[in-house]
């Protein structure tokens, strides 16, 4: 067994789990963090995007043992108990997922985008979103929110 | 919602990011939009948000495999990897000696090894004999997924390998052995006469004749196919299932399990994705028999793979078109022949051959039509349900095919549409009495927004 102590959407976490254990096996099945999805276990469908030390990460190709001491952001730790995040918002008000299984995934490469880059072009927006596969909506509706969000940030800008 | 509070949220919730996340299942104290229900609402024309976006962007949705029930145990297939074949021997000892192995089942444990839509020609699990590569043999349930999908790699199976037949053009022929035999290799068969095809094409200008194909595709939904049962003590079986049609696959269940669908309950999880892909049963049967041979409840999740090799495809479909015209593009006859790749199962065949030989002469008024579609047994991955039953695929054909003519002819692709396409009161290839007809008014106004200017060699007509 291999133990590991890590933060995880603020929280400082240990856990015991089998060596070939997985970031996502963990979260999903120890901690209980369901949001990061399992489609395709080989690092191609994206829905198991989660942000590691600010980096995007397919939490299905990186071990369990690899986060010992690390910071983990999953789409569990984007709201608050009160407010949702900026993107899920407007994921929300926009109609930006369908049957949602992309969508943590694609909302956490959403998140480290706008982190990175405060006003995205669609370009930057539609590289951001090329590991995230999504079978239903055809990506339109989602690069309309993050687009969105990044003129709100525009204008909140101007306002202060 | 005004701006002042969306700038609040925006701030406020990147300081807040790091504040400790809330417990995942409880819910969220969030503002929730309530309809007033006294209020007769506008539909049309409202912008609206979808029910289950919010659960969706949260993550908290819960989709099968997010769901997990005390004392669950994880179930593998064990996939034949050969595409014809006779089983000799199947051994499992080996596999059912591991450690946190807890059963292992093979085809004969299934009561009645049969199900499918249509025709009952699919086994659950196959028992001697292999009808492509993507069969299951053997199942086994186990304590952790790791420990099942090391104790497939234990199970050994011998095979007598025969030849399989993979192309859908040798599987028509007489000589071709039967994917099913004794059964024909053609399964299904519809033909569609309008007309006289032979005045017609004996007054056409010109004759065209083309053969179009198109491949198999996969679905390919985000979430695998999964499902979960608990056999109880009581004889009663529940079942957590990604399954589209509830009801039919009830009725499939009951069939292969032998037991009264009074005694099954389905529960449709929230779906990720389906496209046609999970309207029929899948692991079912073999979860509720591990159940019942386990007294636990077990669960049973595609791997990516399988999903390819193992859950149902789009038809691939051969189609041969001959085509008479005028000199002025007007279609006088037209005959099709379409030949579908309907790999080792019927599953949804005879739906999308119907209506892949109702659609095939496209949206035009031809008077004397031949349409005839045949579906044949392959041993490839089998075909069914997916978006359109067969309606994509001969788009493909007829409007590759009347561009073809249109370039031949020096007529306007849009042009030769326009001349051909149905209106007010004509009449289908089944003579149906067609009406609120737009094919036209769709065109013109498609091409309007694509500002479509007529193609190079359009002039003349």
């Amino acid at each position: 067994m291999v133990s590991v102590s890590l933060t995880v959407n603020g929280e400082k976490r240990t856990a015991s789990v089998a060596p070939e254990t997985t970031l996502l096996k963990l979260l999903r099945e120890t901690f209980n963090l369901t949001g990061a999805k399992l489609g395709c276990d080989v690092g191609d469908c994206g829905a198991c995007t989660v942000i590691v030390d600010g980096n995007l990460v397919n939490s299905c190709l990186m071990l369990a043992g690899q986060v010992d001491g690390r910071d983990v952001l999953t789409i569990e730790g984007l709201a608050t108990s009160d407010q949702l995040h900026p993107i899920q918002k407007a994921f929300e008000d926009k109609g930006s997922l369908q049957c949602g299984f992309c969508g943590p995934g694609v909302i956490m490469s959403a998140k480290w985008l706008l982190d990175q880059n405060p006003d995205p072009s669609v370009a930057d927006i539609r590289d951001a979103l090329s590991g995230n596969l999504c079978r239903c909506t055809g990506y339109t509706k989602m690069i309309e929110a993050i687009q969105t969000i990044a003129r709100e940030r525009e204008d909140a800008k101007s306002v202060v | 919602m005004d701006t002042k509070t969306k700038t609040g949220t925006l701030l406020e919730a990147e300081e807040l990011l790091r504040a400790p996340a809330p417990a995942p299942l409880v819910p969220f104290p969030l503002e929730v939009r309530v309809p007033d229900p006294s209020r007769q609402t506008p539909a049309v024309g409202q912008r609206t948000t979808r029910p289950d976006a919010r659960t969706h962007g949260l993550g908290q949705t819960k989709y099968i495999d997010d769901f997990y029930v005390p004392g669950m145990l994880f179930a593998k297939i064990k996939r034949a990897g050969v595409a014809s074949a006779r089983i000799l021997k199947v051994d499992t000892s080996e596999a059912e000696a591991m450690p946190g192995v807890v059963a292992v089942i093979t085809g004969k444990d299934i009561p009645v090894n049969s199900f499918g839509p249509s025709l009952k020609d699919q086994p659950v699990l196959a028992h001697e004999r292999v009808f492509h590569a993507g069969d299951g043999v053997a199942a086994v349930a186990a304590v952790t997924e790791q420990i099942a999908a090391d104790a497939l790699e234990k199970i050994t199976v011998e095979y007598e390998e025969f030849t399989p037949v993979l192309d859908p053009l040798d599987s028509l022929k007489l000589e071709t052995p039967g994917v099913h035999a004794p059964s024909a290799n053609i399964y299904g068969h519809k033909l569609i006469k309008k007309g006289d095809i032979e005045k017609g094409f004996a007054e056409s200008y010109r004759i065209f004749e083309a053969s179009f194909r198109t491949q198999m595709v996969e679905h390919v939904p985000l979430e695998p196919h999964s499902s979960l049962a608990q056999w109880d003590a009581n004889g009663r079986l529940t079942i957590h299932s990604t399954l589209g049609r509830i009801t039919l696959g009830r009725a499939d269940i009951a069939r292969t399990l032998g037991i009264p669908m009074s005694r099954i309950r389905i529960i449709a999880t929230v779906v990720g994705g389906n496209f046609g892909g999970k309207n029929e049963i899948t692991t079912e049967p073999v979860v509720a028999m591990l159940s019942k041979k386990t007294g636990r409840p077990v669960k049973c999740t595609f791997t990516r793979p399988e999903e390819f090799y193992s859950s149902t495809t789009r038809h691939p479909i051969i189609m041969d078109y001959k085509t008479g015209v005028t000199k002025e593009g007007k279609i006088l006859a037209r005959k099709i022949r379409l030949v579908l790749d309907g790999g080792a199962y019927c599953s949804w065949s005879e739906t999308t051959l119907g209506k892949a030989c109702i659609l095939c002469a496209g949206p035009y008024e031809i008077e004397n039509l031949v349409a005839e579609a045949f579906v044949v047994y392959t041993n490839k991955t089998m075909t069914g349900a997916m978006r359109g039953f067969g309606a994509p695929q001969v788009c493909f054909g007829y409007e590759s095919h009347m561009d073809d003519i249109a370039k031949a002819l020096g007529i306007d692709p849009l042009e030769i549409r326009l001349r051909n396409a149905l209106k007010e009161g004509s009449l289908s290839p089944t003579s149906q009495m067609l009406h609120s007809v737009v094919v036209r008014e769709s065109l013109l106004q498609a091409a309007k927004r694509f500002g479509w200017t007529g193609s190079a060699q359009g002039a003349q007509a």
